[in-house]
């Protein structure tokens, strides 16, 4: 039932994980501007952007079509399902990206994600 | 004098294997998430190859060993983990 209210308190909105991998020669400022373009389609459909992130230059642990590194970068959106459509319809037409993934949350935060948290602080397990 | 050793003969022998009454490591208030992204969390429930370990093994509630599982594969998908290690 709690999916039923949901829908209706906040209409066919929900929250998207998307993170993607770029080309490792690709500049990082390029993926600075892959990001503005999901922002644009995010906010021309009426969703918002909550939080995005950049994880830098990291070693894949397996190669993708040859490169062994690449340029991952994490966007938080709430928006609705047609606008996920259109973001996964560019980055696949976007000979950069080496791979993405668009996961459906049930909360969506603003602090920092694992990757930058533990990099940030060193915790002991 | 009165005998304060514990009867040796009646101490159950617990066997290493089964791990009993062990509690779920996942499951609890405090207990970390189960984060695709959180490779640190989501290798100490991989083998040295790369493969899960059984919930038997680890002794892990199977709801979270589903969310566990499925974690791993999105993981390795975004090429976070390896699909095999050797």
């Amino acid at each position: 039932m709690n999916a039923l209210n949901l829908l209706f308190t906040r209409g066919t909105m929900s929250y998207y994980e998307h993170v993607f991998i770029a080309r490792p020669e690709v500049a990082p400022q390029q993926v600075e501007n892959i990001v503005d373009d999901i922002k644009k389609i995010v906010s021309d459909d009426g969703g918002d952007t909550i939080y995005t992130e950049y994880w830098g230059l990291k070693k894949l642990a397996y190669k993708i079509n040859k490169s062994e590194k690449g340029h991952y970068s994490l966007l938080r959106i709430d928006s609705s399902s047609s606008t996920v459509n259109e973001i996964e319809r560019i980055q696949k037409l976007n000979e950069d990206i080496l791979r993405f993934i668009t996961i459906k949350t049930e909360e969506i935060s603003k602090e920092p994600s694992v990757m930058l948290k533990s990099s940030e602080k060193k915790d002991v397990y | 004098m009165k005998n304060f050793l514990p009867d040796i003969t009646q101490i159950p022998i617990r066997s290493p294997f089964l791990k009993r009454k062990k509690s779920c490591p996942l499951s609890g208030e405090n207990a970390p998430k189960i984060d695709y992204k959180d490779t640190k969390l989501l290798k100490k429930y991989l083998s040295e190859r790369g493969k899960i370990i059984p919930s038997r093994v680890t002794s892990v509630s199977s709801k979270k060993q589903r969310e566990l599982a499925q974690a791993v594969k999105r993981a390795r998908f975004m090429a976070l983990l390896p699909y095999k290690m050797d």
